[in-house]
């Protein structure tokens, strides 16, 4: 009993993780179109910038999430204007951009070993101590993972459908030249879809600088993770792309319990592709 | 004092292909004008033009006063001219209310969003019949009230509309000529329109747009008759 | 045929080049030249040239690699027999990757194929009593007839079998494209509306392209591991992606003959950068760099600046 409650609360946790993760990668692809391979590692720089502004700087450790998240949303922007936006309106724009991300993504990563090096680095937890959940034990950081990502992604929910700025990113990635026709700033939108992603991307890394160690691929394992949350999900909506964190959270806290580390990530492709010979779609898309 | 939307020597098209020829026309301050000509002689374009949708090769836009000719379409929406495309589905995943509030979206327009939106509301019942429903399930007609409506929450000091009543059902067409000609009495129009009853009822003055240049300005005094027009509209009188 | 007897030509140089170049240091980087010219063109096939945008071909030539090292290593088998088998693994690879990804579109693609990519990798660090994980594998043998090592006079050997790989690939690469089946996969590249209506069959056409276009980045990944005598993970990293991805793209995608050439210049270029100090990191970020520049300014690649504009499909 103790040992599945256990596990479900770790899938919980990754299931939190994938969903900020991946949800970031979903907003900038329904309004842009565009798939963001350096996603994972602007999530890494935000580790690395709460690390230094936390702990080698030594101003603490909220001033160092937040720093984390504000230059990875600032780093967001960036890359929209240097890597997607020379490319707005080639017929192939799509592919382009997978290809300027990915040579962002190095960058980024290169970038990071060449400012931090490659020794491993922490980030302390935002919480210490540990909380009993029905008799399993987690760490307090971990139980505010389950809290704070479900918050942050309805949080996102009432803004993308509540406010005009919200609403514009929604309007923007449906029907472009109908949105600037009612004086939605296009390309202001995009820079706020990039900067929104980066900044989810940046909090993850800030939450998992905190389990795991940081290095300069930190971003590489859960971007292929939240890869398979949205091709699992499909990529249209946000409510699809979280249920399908779960999902995937869920499948590979049961998976590494009953097949172990080894084969898990096997596992969960081999799945992947049943899902895609039957639903080429994601599991939640649209057919 | 100068005119409302002034248009000089625009030359535009798609790359290689230039649609608009040298176009040169005029809104004044409190008319209504009215653009037609056969399909696909560049009506459309120039619209796009106008919005700011597509840059111009040549020539120079202003609006009230403001050279507009590089400004890009939320500017030109902030100014105040306001276009409903032809057709236009929006946003197919968002409901009506919710169109129709973001579309309010410069300062301007938000000051005015309570009164537009009941305004849009009593010309159009059909959308206040379907506010929660998402507009990809709506019928051709109503997406372009939709559409009218969403442009008409921009607070519009100029509205440009394009093509309003193409393929409609006589019985929706005479529901939104009646609208179209009481919007028509308080917000002044450039509309392109194939009916020509329509067209006349709305505008003041018209231009035949023909192979992308101005063939004939149609004012009161050189009013033709109806059946000329005619003529005109299937490209006959050349 | 301008193309083929330039190709040629080349080639003839490449041949003679030994007589001139005795340093074993530039012989090994003209050897990685080829064995790299040999994963970017054949990418191309499937993603220039049939326009399916996938991300599989490191994946092909690491099952070379691992394949070669597994079975002439742990299983005793000569690398003679090892490197021809690594081109049925690869092959044996693309079927599987094909499976999904013939029926996808577009983005689907390629987080499909990516995501296999990172999944592989994950198998070979996990199953370290078979890979030797994170560390790889050591001492895999090497290539030799008789007591002759390949590796002697200045890796002379080596050198003439990677041009001869090269050589091969190329005509097989020319061959496809230039059948009938490789003019069908113009035809879905540029409309595969139309070409569906013709009758093509899509899926059909995809399978084959990605088993055809695997076969020789497989057997070059074998041939690398009998070279350099190791099998590592590192095949698989990011870095070694972008390198590949960035000689087809600046190549000229959709050429054959661009991402051959660019190889020859980004391995030179790379290897140049690493003998500087402190560009060992850099090396890759500046790359990287580069395929962003020559999208932009380039998009045809370079293949594009030094041929008569080609008109749009």
């Amino acid at each position: 009993m103790d040992t599945l409650i256990s596990t479900l609360l770790s899938g919980v946790v990754l299931g939190a993780l994938y969903a900020l993760m991946a949800s970031g990668l979903s907003l900038v692809w329904t309004t842009l179109g565009v798939f963001n391979f350096a996603h994972g590692a602007l999530m890494t720089i935000g580790a690395f910038v709460a690390w230094t502004v936390s702990e080698a700087v030594g101003l603490g450790l909220p001033a160092g999430v937040v720093a984390g998240v504000a230059s990875a949303a600032l780093l967001g922007v960036v890359v929209e204007y240097l890597l997607i936006r020379p490319f707005y309106g080639r017929p192939n724009m799509l592919l382009i951009t997978v290809m300027t991300t990915l040579a962002g993504m190095i960058i980024l990563e290169k970038g990071a070993q060449m400012i931090w090096g490659a020794r491993l680095k922490q980030l302390p937890r935002l919480i210490d101590g540990e909380v009993s959940i029905f008799g399993a034990v987690i760490s307090a950081h971990e139980a505010l993972i389950i809290v704070v990502a479900p918050l942050i992604l309805l949080a996102l929910w009432q803004f993308t459908t509540r406010t005009y700025l919200g609403r514009s990113l929604r309007a923007v990635g449906q029907n472009q030249d109908a949105a600037a026709l009612l004086g939605i700033n296009v390309s202001f939108t995009f820079a706020l879809a990039f900067g929104l992603g980066a900044a989810l991307a940046g909090l993850t890394g800030v939450l998992l600088g905190g389990i795991r160690f940081i290095t300069p691929s930190l971003g590489a394992e859960p971007l292929v993770k939240a890869m398979i949350v949205v091709i699992f999900g499909g990529l249209g909506s946000l409510g699809a792309t979280v249920g399908a964190a779960f999902v995937i959270g869920l499948a590979e806290a049961f998976l590494v319990l009953t097949l172990g580390l080894y084969w898990t990530p096997f596992a969960l492709f081999l799945g992947l592709i049943a899902v895609l010979i039957f639903r080429p779609n994601g599991l939640f898309g649209r057919v | 004092m100068s005119r409302f939307l002034e248009v000089e020597g625009m030359t535009a098209g798609y790359g290689a292909v230039t649609v608009l020829r040298n176009i040169s026309l005029y809104v004044d301050h409190g008319e209504n004008v009215g653009l037609f000509g056969p399909n696909g002689h560049g009506k459309t374009t120039l619209l796009r033009t106008l919005s700011g949708l597509m840059r111009a090769a040549m020539g120079k836009v202003r609006f009230d006063g403001q050279d507009i000719s590089r400004a890009r379409p939320w500017e030109i929406v902030g100014l105040g001219m306001v276009q409903a495309q032809q057709g236009n589905t929006l946003f197919g995943e968002m409901e009506i209310a919710e169109t129709l509030e973001l579309a309010a979206f410069n300062r301007r327009a938000r000051e005015k969003a309570a009164a537009n939106l009941d305004r849009i509301y009593t010309l159009f019942p059909r959308l206040a019949e379907r506010k929660r429903q998402k507009a990809k399930t709506l019928s051709g007609g109503e997406r372009q009230m939709l559409s009218i409506g969403a442009a008409l929450m921009c607070a519009p000091r100029l509205l440009l509309l394009d093509e309003p009543t193409l393929g409609l059902s006589p019985r929706l067409k005479e529901e939104l000529a009646e609208a179209l000609r009481a919007i028509s009495q308080d917000v002044p129009l450039v509309v392109v329109e194939q009916d020509v009853e329509l067209l006349l009822a709305l505008s003041n003055r018209l231009y035949l747009i023909e192979h992308g240049e101005v063939q004939r300005e149609i004012g009161k005094d050189n009013a033709p008759d109806h059946q000329e027009i005619m003529d005109m509209y299937f490209g006959e009188h050349a | 045929m301008t193309r083929a007897s330039l190709l040629f030509g080349g080639l003839l140089v490449l041949a003679v080049i030994p007589l001139f170049v005795q340093d074993s240091y530039t012989r090994h980087l003209f050897i990685l030249a080829f064995i790299y010219a040999v994963i970017a063109s054949n990418w191309d096939l499937s993603l220039g040239y049939a326009g399916l945008f996938n991300f599989g071909h490191l994946v092909f030539f690491a099952t070379g690699v691992y394949t070669v090292a597994i079975a002439a290593k742990t299983l005793g088998i000569s690398p003679w027999l090892a490197i021809p088998m690594s081109g049925v693994t690869a092959a044996i690879a693309g079927l599987i990757v094909s499976a999904p990804v013939a029926r996808l579109k577009g983005i689907y693609v390629v987080l499909v194929t990516f995501a296999f990519g990172q999944l592989v990798l994950q198998l070979i660090l996990s199953q370290s009593h078979l890979t030797g994980g994170a560390e790889g594998m050591v001492r895999i043998p090497y290539l030799q007839i008789g007591d002759y090592k390949f590796i002697s006079d200045f890796k002379l050997g080596y050198y003439y079998v990677a041009l001869g790989l090269l050589i091969v690939s190329t005509l097989y690469l020319l061959w496809v494209t230039n059948s009938t089946f490789g003019k069908s996969l113009l035809a879905v590249r540029d409309n595969e509306d139309y070409a569906r209506a013709r009758g093509i069959w899509i899926t059909r056409q995809r399978v084959l392209v990605l088993t055809l276009s695997a076969i020789f980045p497989g057997v070059a990944g074998g041939f690398f591991a009998a070279y350099l005598r190791v099998a590592s993970p590192e095949v698989l990293s990011f870095g070694t992606l972008s390198l590949a991805l960035s000689m087809v793209l600046i190549g000229g995608a959709g050429t054959i003959i661009g991402p051959i050439i660019a190889a020859f210049l980004l391995i030179f270029a790379t290897e140049a950068m690493a003998g500087i100090r402190g560009m060992e990191d850099a090396r890759f970020l500046i790359v990287a760099i580069g395929m962003i520049l020559v999208l932009r300014f380039a998009p045809g690649g370079l293949a594009q600046l030094v041929r008569a504009p080609r008109k749009k499909p």
